[in-house]
């Protein structure tokens, strides 16, 4: 059950620029579809483009959509990103609602590369009373103690032994003696 | 046929290919690039208005294009059209005035947000983290995240740091220009204070003589003098040996730092004690960012010009008490 055969890098969660921290800022900088006005494989795309694209374009208003019909060329889709960061995707023999499900995911990506998550959280502050340290929470005294001691050699909560208990049950059912009852 | 198969000269071809490649690139020092607008699909209007868009904020396109326009193109251009014999009388405005007033107001933002939430801080760790914040290499990566590399208009290709750093100055400017003074203080606040977040602000700056200060600080409030106890100690005889100094003041105890001699111990528990005086310890309250900002807003607006005391003159009863 290890992940040293995957070929997939391993990071850990990330964001570029602290986006959200401030203001939430789209990565997706432009995007180009590439399509073909007549060969079938680019029929999806075509379908797209007459139905969805204009509401896709308004509701996304940060991320310039870039048209390129190719003739004789299978459709695909080129994501940039602001870091940098180019995703191609090819759309050949795609349907309207799966170009429309792509675009989408494209969206909601940041540029850093598909990852293994090795951890579904971050911090950059991991403690905040400070790392345990075999000092934290020993009492002052041990610096001047003579060992063996009485009280700190001994473990800390000892609780009472089984025979203790036992000893304690019985006193609490004795009878008591008349003899040392006050005479009332 | 497999869906992998190529015929027995690609692989040859291809690798043939890539050992030329690979020569050209090391003769002329790296591999070629090429600026986006010399693709076929680039419209500059388009990416103008998506830009202003994807930061939620809205510009006056002349102040915006003219916070894009570098000096070094207007020149470019000018010499162009000269030597085809043109007539040079470009409308194009520079952006040097505009990354000016920028730069103020930046810094005039980031000192207030500053002094607003570390107000129990002395001046020099203010302008420290100021610096850090207005350095080249912070301000070059939020204008690379932001997508000015493709928009700004440049001779220089790939652009260097200082033009990342005027573009951006100058769109701060641009947008107090457009949107008002409290939505450029926003921006500022949400892209370049951000970046302040998970630096140890300790690291930025620390006093030059902690023991000595401290003696100082609890001078000057009047407190008994600070006296050094050893806590802890293990492995003296050793390479990895640790002691534990405490600081007291009139038998109170103030804070201990740990260090691998006795004179590191003192140093560090002194800064400790500083650090606890400042409100900077490891274990400080998170900083506020975006929406937690909106009621001090008006702080900060009113401590962008009131320093915090300097170091020298530092006392817990004359800073305030925290805001957030």
């Amino acid at each position: 059950m290890s992940n040293s055969h995957l070929f997939l890098p391993s990071g850990f969660l990330r964001t570029p620029l602290q986006n959200g921290l401030g203001r939430y800022i789209p990565q997706l900088q432009r995007i180009t579809l590439k399509f073909c006005k007549n060969h079938g494989g680019s029929r999806g795309v075509r379908d797209f483009i007459e139905s969805d694209l204009m509401e896709f374009a308004k509701t996304n208003h940060g991320t310039v959509v870039y048209l390129k019909p190719r003739r004789h060329r299978s459709p695909c889709m080129v994501a940039e990103y602001l870091n940098g960061e180019r995703e191609y995707l090819s759309c050949h023999e795609f349907s309207r609602d799966e170009v429309h499900k792509w675009l989408s995911y494209m969206c909601t990506r940041s540029g850093i590369p598909v990852m293994r998550f090795r951890k579904y959280q971050h911090t950059d502050y991991p403690t905040v009373q400070g790392v345990w340290n075999p000092f934290t929470h020993q009492a002052p005294e041990i610096n001047v103690a003579e060992f063996p001691h009485g009280v700190l050699s001994k473990p800390i909560d000892h609780g009472q032994t089984a025979t203790e208990q036992l000893i304690e049950i019985f006193k609490k059912t004795q009878i008591e003696d008349p003899v040392n009852k006050p005479s009332n | 046929m497999k869906r992998n198969f190529k015929a027995h000269w690609v692989a040859p071809t291809l690798r043939e290919f890539k050992r030329r490649k690979v020569i050209e690139e090391d003769r002329s020092g790296g591999p070629k690039i090429f600026h986006r607008s010399t693709f076929l699909e680039w419209n500059y209007d388009a990416e103008i208005f998506a830009f202003s868009n994807r930061l939620g904020e809205k510009f006056d396109d002349s102040s915006l294009r003219a916070a894009l326009t570098h000096k070094s193109y207007i020149e470019r251009e000018k010499a162009r059209l000269s030597d085809i014999g043109l007539d040079s009388n470009l409308h194009f405005q520079d952006n040097e005035a505009l990354s000016q007033k920028g730069g103020e107001m930046m810094s005039k933002f980031i000192n207030g947000y500053l002094r607003a939430v570390f107000t129990q801080v002395p001046e020099e760790l203010i302008s420290a983290m100021h610096d850090f914040l207005t350095s080249n290499s912070t301000l070059e990566t939020v204008a690379k995240h932001i997508g000015l590399g493709d928009l700004m208009l440049c001779a220089d290709f790939p652009c260097k740091t200082e033009t990342y750093v005027k573009s951006f100055k100058a769109i701060i400017a641009a947008l107090a220009e457009s949107s008002g003074e409290e939505r450029a203080r926003i921006f500022v606040q949400d892209l370049v204070v951000t970046q302040l977040y998970g630096q140890d602000v300790n690291e930025l700056w620390n006093p030059v003589d902690p023991v000595g200060n401290l003696a100082a600080i609890l001078k000057r409030e009047g407190k008994a003098e600070p006296e050094f106890r050893l806590i802890r100690q293990a492995g003296s005889n050793s390479i990895l040996a640790v002691y534990y100094v405490g600081v007291y003041s009139d038998k109170h105890f103030i804070s201990e730092g740990a260090g691998e001699s006795l004179e590191i111990a003192k140093e560090m528990a002194a800064r400790e004690a500083l650090k606890k005086f400042f409100h900077t310890e490891d274990s400080m309250r998170a900083l506020p960012f975006g929406r937690q900002l909106k009621n001090i807003q008006s702080k900060i607006e009113q401590l962008e010009n009131q320093p915090n005391l300097p170091f020298s003159e530092w006392i817990s009863e004359k800073v305030m008490s925290a805001v957030h």
